[in-house]
């Protein structure tokens, strides 16, 4: 099942969903920590709501991720995890350890199911059947008895599930698997024979330890010390046990039950000396095989290979060695790939770099005048310079800014995949894919609009049948879409499908007590499904209908300083717009001159230019000022009045004309000069300064100066009034 | 100067300890701002101007990729001249995580300054706001008008900050 997905990507050529399994790994993995953390943090007492709530979204996310990738066992079991959760901030179920340890193994498990799709051994990760059966028997409100931990079926226990019996003394633990052995303990070579006797001492104090008899045989060396233990301890925790007294080289244990020629070995001196090398060898592996699986119980360590003989242990110990090696080997590859780097050291690089463009322009500037014959080598290394500075600039620019097209292509698998199990058709239309984000807007955008996308098809979008008998085609259609407008990036998620009904929302936030009224706008009633736990839909299923995702949108886009705007027609469909503030994005820019200064217009809402003579403007009334262009009259802005820029030269007046359109109507401004288009990266004058009217943001220009991005937006507005 | 002539010790936020401020000069006046709120000292350059902004907000700078304000504090204190020159000097500092520049007419130098030699301001009346002056320091036959920098630029009449 979970080998299909890996086909089926590769298979389908427009998309290749495994580029993002290196992201959700990332991400799935963080989301995992964190939860963690706010588990054992958790007080069971006095537990809130947010945390609550957190710990709800953290599980909610690895879940809409694994779906959305087809990890669907990692869905499964972080569906139930989140089932308990969702009862537990619903207050219906109240927190209690056992929850809290059976999370806390599950989000063990899941790590673990991750790290084996992330290294393809997809198959070999533990076992979750157990997990998912325990927390059902939690959500219906059992309490979690033996019984519940001791599943009747008995599975096939895991390693990382062994955990699961809640046994405080580790000694013990492997009682049930291990068994009693039966050993004989050589202690050789010691320097003060006294040494051996604090092991018997060992044995009396310490209880489940087991029990110890001295071995008293004529040919025994003055230094040595044999011992006949029962115990149900293994060889390494007894090796770990006696090096507080006697150093590992010194000790050698062999099983006395199975392995008759002990007897007779010992008696051999030359053979002794075997059995001490060997047992050094055990010693020193088994840090390793210690380290490397410090949960592997004494089962899966085949009875015979320990009993045997200490040679015998030795190659066993190799095999499990590098059996525990091999999987940590193929998880660094994935990993190495690509490295995680705080946003802040990336845009410290990027200022640095544009320091440097400037410093480079300044060397070039005086260079100029140096005679090339003298200083050759200098401007051939000015001129690498400017290349490389160049180039640098290029590459640190790119790390940042990556297409929406990243974030678009993840859908089409999902929306697919989960249409087919709703049992609705759906066409997925996107727009604007070009268009470039930042990639911390990026990566903070993706869930949110999965959440968004999900709704849409889950709740928007009706069934087949449903939408013949309203008089629709039979296929609905999502389109996502990603644009500039005025200042900001808004990204769409439009449906056709059934729109939200106020009547049913306004009803249930009564249900939840929440304060309504029948008077409320439309806008502020859509707002209401913003909060936490608000959900219409009438069957919780583990697409959506939990209501949580809202709460997850908002919170998430509120954190961007971003806002969200739903407008919804029952019957027709919904569209949920989410606009993001341009920072930090790269914008094609034309500048333009007006007397001295220079200002920045968005490509993107530049529609024509063209020179006029001053008697092409007639105004009208009051002397607000209109030109025609093909047979349209459009309204005139001086930039020169609206920045009240001053004027050295008198002469020189604005006659160039920009049309510029946005929020589809167009106006034009009148400027003195076009001076170039350019990429700029648009910089926030809000966060050391504050709103300038008509103006979205500064950039800094090749010179080192700062020019004013208009607003294009607010422009147009400026000119209805 | 004692008691009796209506000046009080300023002993909150300096108790025994030595403070330290950076002193600067606007045309006779010599004040000091806290050097800790001091980020670097540099050169004036021609900023780039802000349509209908005050007149003492002289435009933006980049400043390593920063968009910073500048505020011309001869401008805001209605001193007499306000030239740009090659002495003419900005001083940036970092308030709330918000970084602003001021003109300044030279920097002189950094004054360590015990409790004794502190004291309260006088009540009297001035364009600076009486809440951004935390003292005056008195060094001999200098006197240093120790600015609450954080207060005076963050004041709503600073124009720096949008109005909440």
């Amino acid at each position: 099942m979970a080998e299909t997905h890996y086909e089926s990507g590769g298979s389908s050529a427009d998309f290749d969903l495994s580029q993002f399994y290196q992201i959700f790994f990332e991400e799935a993995g963080e989301n995992l920590d964190l939860m963690e953390q706010m588990l054992l943090s958790l007080n069971l007492e006095t537990a809130d709501d947010e945390e609550l709530n957190g710990i709800f979204r953290c599980a909610h996310s690895v879940k809409g991720g694994a779906a959305t990738f087809g990890f669907s066992d990692v869905a499964e079991l972080t569906h139930q995890m989140e089932s308990l959760l969702d009862k537990l901030r619903r207050h219906e179920l109240m927190p209690n350890a056992a929850m809290v340890d059976v999370l806390l193994e599950s989000a063990d498990a899941s790590r673990g199911l991750l790290a084996c799709h992330q290294s393809g051994n997809v198959g070999q990760g533990p076992a979750t059947a157990n997990l998912v059966s325990r927390i059902r028997s939690l959500v219906s409100g059992e309490t979690p008895p033996v019984a519940v931990v001791r599943p009747p079926e008995a599975p096939k226990m895991a390693p990382t599930e062994s955990p699961a019996v809640p046994q405080p003394v580790p000694a013990v633990a492997p009682v049930a698997s291990g068994g009693l052995r039966h050993l004989e303990i050589q202690f050789t070579k010691l320097d003060q024979p006294t040494q051996a006797d604090a092991i018997v001492e060992l044995f009396r104090d310490i209880p489940g330890l087991g029990e110890i008899k001295p071995i008293t045989q004529e040919n025994i060396a003055a230094d040595a010390r044999f011992f006949e233990v029962q115990t149900t301890s293994t060889n390494e925790d007894l090796l770990d046990l006696f090096a507080f007294h006697v150093s590992r080289e010194h000790v050698a244990i062999a099983d006395m039950s199975t392995s008759g020629a002990s007897a007779g070995a010992q008696e051999s001196a030359g053979a002794q000396a075997v059995t001490t090398e060997v047992s050094t060898a055990v010693a020193a592996q088994g840090f390793g095989f210690f380290d490397g699986a410090p949960g592997l119980p004494q089962s899966l360590v085949p009875e015979s290979s320990v009993a045997t003989s200490p040679i015998a242990e030795a190659g066993s110990t190799k095999v499990l060695q590098s059996v525990a090696k091999a999987p940590l080997v193929s998880n660094a590859q994935p990993e190495a790939a690509t490295i995680r780097v705080a946003i802040s050291k990336v845009d410290q690089l990027i200022n640095l770099v544009g320091e440097l463009v400037i410093t480079q322009a300044m060397l070039a500037q005086n260079s100029r005048a140096l005679d090339p014959a003298v200083y050759q080598q200098l401007l051939t290394g000015l001129t690498d310079l400017d290349r490389n500075t160049r180039d640098l600039q290029e590459s640190v620019m790119s790390i940042r800014m990556i297409p929406m097209s990243i974030v678009f292509s993840r859908f089409p698998r999902m929306l697919r995949d989960l249409a087919s199990k709703l049992g609705k058709k759906v066409d997925f239309v996107t727009q604007g894919e070009a268009t470039e984000l930042d990639k911390g807007l990026v990566e903070k955008i993706t869930d949110p609009l999965t959440h968004l996308v999900r709704n849409s098809c889950d709740h928007g979008i009706e069934s087949p049948q449903d939408r013949v008998l309203a008089g629709k085609p039979e296929t609905g259609t999502i389109t996502l879409s990603a644009s500039h407008q005025g200042g900001s990036i808004v990204i769409e998620v439009r449906d056709d499908g059934r729109g939200m009904s106020r009547q049913k929302i306004l009803t249930k936030a009564r249900e939840r007590g929440l304060d309504v009224s029948d008077q409320m706008s439309d806008a502020e009633v859509w707002q209401l499904i913003f909060a936490p736990g608000f959900s219409t839909a009438d069957v919780v299923t583990d697409v959506s209908g939990r209501g949580v995702g809202m709460d997850v949108v908002k919170r998430n886009i509120a954190s961007l300083n971003g806002t969200v705007e739903i407008e919804s027609s029952e019957g027709y469909g919904m569209k949920v717009s989410v606009r993001l503030p341009l920072t930090l994005a790269i914008m094609d820019g034309m500048s333009v001159g007006v007397g001295n200064e220079v200002y920045i217009l968005p490509l993107s809402s530049v529609v024509e230019s063209f020179q006029v003579k001053s008697d092409a403007v007639s105004t009208v009334g009051q002397g607000a000022q209109l030109v025609k262009v093909r047979d349209e009259y459009m309204p005139v802005i001086e930039l020169e009045k609206v920045f009240q820029v001053p004027r050295y030269d008198s002469d020189k007046t604005s006659d160039i004309m920009v049309v510029i359109e946005a929020d589809s109507s167009r106006v034009v401004l009148l400027v003195d000069e076009l001076l170039g288009q350019q990429q700029v990266v648009v910089k926030n004058l809000e966060s050391n300064y504050r709103k300038v009217p008509n103006v979205s943001g500064a950039t800094i220009l090749g010179d080192g100066k700062v020019a004013l991005i208009l607003d294009t937006g607010a422009l147009v507005r400026r000119s209805r009034h | 100067m004692n008691d009796s002539i209506g000046m009080e010790r300023v002993s909150d936020e300096s108790n025994g300890k030595i403070c330290e401020y950076l002193t600067f000069r606007l045309d006779r006046e010599e004040y000091g701002i806290d050097i800790l709120k001091v980020q670097e000292i540099r050169g004036y350059e021609p900023p780039t101007r802000i349509a209908n902004a005050p007149s003492f907000i002289k435009g933006v700078v980049n400043l390593r990729g920063t968009i910073v304000p500048i505020v011309d504090m001869r401008l805001k204190f209605n001193c007499a001249n306000a030239q740009y020159d090659a002495f003419t000097v900005v001083i940036i500092l970092n308030l709330h995580q918000r970084i602003v520049g001021i003109v300044v007419d030279s920097v002189s130098d950094v004054m360590g300054l015990v409790p004794d030699q502190m004291r309260g301001a006088p009540d009297i009346e001035s364009i600076i706001d009486s809440d951004a002056i935390i003292g005056l320091g008195s060094l001999g036959d200098r006197m240093l008008i120790l600015l609450d920098i954080e207060k005076l630029m963050s004041g709503l009449d600073m124009g720096l900050m949008a109005e909440a």
